[in-house]
């Protein structure tokens, strides 16, 4: 559950606010686009829900917890309920597949023997078992991502935030990417998807949010791409 | 959620540490010679402090106060002096020396030439009698003279103790003390300004992996303890190859001074069990301890993502 009340963000006094008096609410379970031109206020929209910056105005909601109100150690833990995935992927290149995925589970302190039984589970979901023991470098874009979903999955999170994760795909393997997501939707997880691409949004028939220079201008259940380029 | 996180923390930290100081390998050595440098210079300073001071509480050990007693002097009044003198609790012993007796020291000290006394006996000695007094607490030495003084004219000549002697090993000893301590504060600086930046290129080589890191949830001491490991041991190391130098130099220079008259009589250079039991905590604990600061201040610019 995620949930924006009347925020406003401005980055510095004289320039216009990067968002401007947003109020969302999507619930637990959605599948949710939010497009929007560059400078839009996506960026900051994500940055936001991460928590790596504060509203200047307003209170946003994840779970019925205000995370405004989050100190600085209390911020790890808000991250370990939301999994990312990236367009750049943000894999580290000298470890494994295996070990990209099992590295967030270690992180928060998980047993060896959690580890060796849910990796390959969730290698599993996105199609990536074969590629268990190679390295990024010898993978296709498409499978990085399906690495960085499967990283992204691996500790259970409410919610999964994609930042263009088919922005560095051709549209075939885009489709493969954005099905893996419905399937992960499909077993309880609220999925949030900022992206450019319009063919994705109008044939997925999912709710769309539309920013436009900061602020919220559409909000369709069953959306099509928001605003003419 | 948080102790979980501890258990199995170390195995992944241990080994994501020694990858890194196997990758800086070039910046890592330089680093653990800083530390060396640092270390055996100040460890050169400590030893002398440590052999100064030793000096100075063996002679202050050895100072003994001399209550000498007019030539007059009744039995009654060298009675009330001496139970005074026994009575104080400042003081260790009291020994009486009779005019003969210290003649007859005086005479064996001079050896050969101890002729040169024979005009003297019992009738015409020129030697006061005297009590010989050792102290507990060198500091008390003036109180003690304060206490003698008080039966002047009273049997009590005059009270002799080497007062400028002292003084000039004292001040000597803190003279030392604050040169240490000076080169002390002067090489941490240094030593950790050279940690801190061996860390922060560590730090800067993984900035990727430390972002990813805290978009997963890491927590920031997760993040830090492995840069923090890195550097403690970086110092550890450092210390133990300086300490190991120190004690072979020490070793050295006291064989040579040994066999040689270069030191005063009597003296000789603390024990090297001595010195070397102060230096080897010393140093672990500063090694580890500037490794650590100097990680500290590298990654702690990072953290903010």
């Amino acid at each position: 559950m995620i949930e924006f009340k009347n925020v406003t963000k401005s980055y510095e006094k004289n320039k216009s606010d990067a968002l401007k008096n947003v109020s969302l609410f999507i619930d637990k379970g959605e599948f949710v686009f939010l497009v929007g031109r560059s400078g839009a206020g996506k960026s900051t929209f994500i940055k936001l829900l991460l928590r790596e910056i504060e509203p200047t105005q307003g209170s946003i909601f994840i779970n019925n917890y205000n995370i405004a109100n989050l100190s600085k150690r209390e911020i790890p833990f808000l991250r370990r309920k939301m999994g990312i995935v990236f367009q750049d992927f943000r894999l580290l290149e000298n470890k494994s597949v295996f070990e990209n995925v099992a590295y967030a589970m270690e992180i928060i302190g998980k047993s060896e023997k959690q580890i060796r039984k849910r990796v390959p589970l969730a290698l599993d979901m996105v199609g990536l078992s074969h590629r268990i023991n190679h390295y990024p470098h010898e993978l296709s874009g498409g499978e990085q991502q399906r690495v960085v979903i499967a990283r992204a999955i691996i500790n259970n999170p409410t919610i999964l935030i994609c930042d263009e994760p088919t922005g560095n795909l051709d549209p075939e393997t885009s489709y493969e990417i954005i099905s893996i997501l419905e399937e992960i939707n499909r077993r309880g997880t609220t999925i949030v998807v900022v992206t450019h691409d319009r063919e994705i949004v109008d044939v997925m028939k999912k709710r769309v949010l539309t920013l436009e220079d900061g602020a919220l201008t559409v909000d369709d259940a069953i959306g099509r791409y928001g605003y003419e380029v | 959620m948080k102790f979980s996180s501890i258990k199995t923390m170390p195995k992944n930290v241990v080994r994501d540490t020694l990858k890194s100081i196997e990758r800086n390998n070039l910046m890592s050595a330089a680093s653990i010679l800083s530390v060396i440098a640092a270390l055996i210079i100040l460890g050169i300073f400590l030893i002398l402090t440590i052999n100064v001071s030793e000096l100075t509480k063996d002679v202050e050990s050895r100072l003994e106060l001399k209550v000498f007693l007019q030539s007059d002097y009744t039995d009654a009044q060298k009675l009330t002096v001496q139970q005074a003198l026994e009575d104080s609790d400042m003081i260790e012993s009291v020994t009486f020396e009779s005019s003969q007796e210290a003649l007859d020291k005086f005479s064996a000290s001079l050896d050969q030439y101890s002729s040169l006394l024979s005009g003297y006996n019992s009738q015409n000695n020129p030697m006061p009698a005297s009590f010989i007094i050792h102290v507990k607490d060198p500091n008390d030495l003036e109180a003690v003279q304060t206490l003698a003084m008080t039966f002047k004219d009273k049997g009590v000549e005059y009270v002799k103790y080497g007062e400028e002697y002292v003084q000039v090993l004292v001040n000597f000893s803190n003279f030392t003390n604050t040169l240490s301590l000076v080169v002390l504060v002067v090489l941490s600086i240094i030593s950790i300004f050279i940690i801190y930046n061996t860390i922060k290129l560590t730090v800067f080589a993984r900035r990727r992996e430390i972002g990813i890191m805290k978009y997963v949830g890491a927590t920031n001491n997760y993040i830090r303890s492995p840069f923090i490991l890195e550097g403690t041991l970086l110092g550890l190391i450092g210390a133990i190859v300086a300490f190991l130098v120190i004690r072979i130099a020490y070793y050295y220079v006291l064989g040579l001074l040994s066999g040689s008259s270069f030191l005063p009589v009597g003296t000789t250079l603390a024990s090297p069990d001595l010195v070397m039991g102060k230096l080897i905590y010393f140093f672990l604990i500063y090694g580890g301890l500037i490794g650590a600061l100097g990680s500290i201040f590298a990654i702690r610019k990072f953290l903010d993502v």
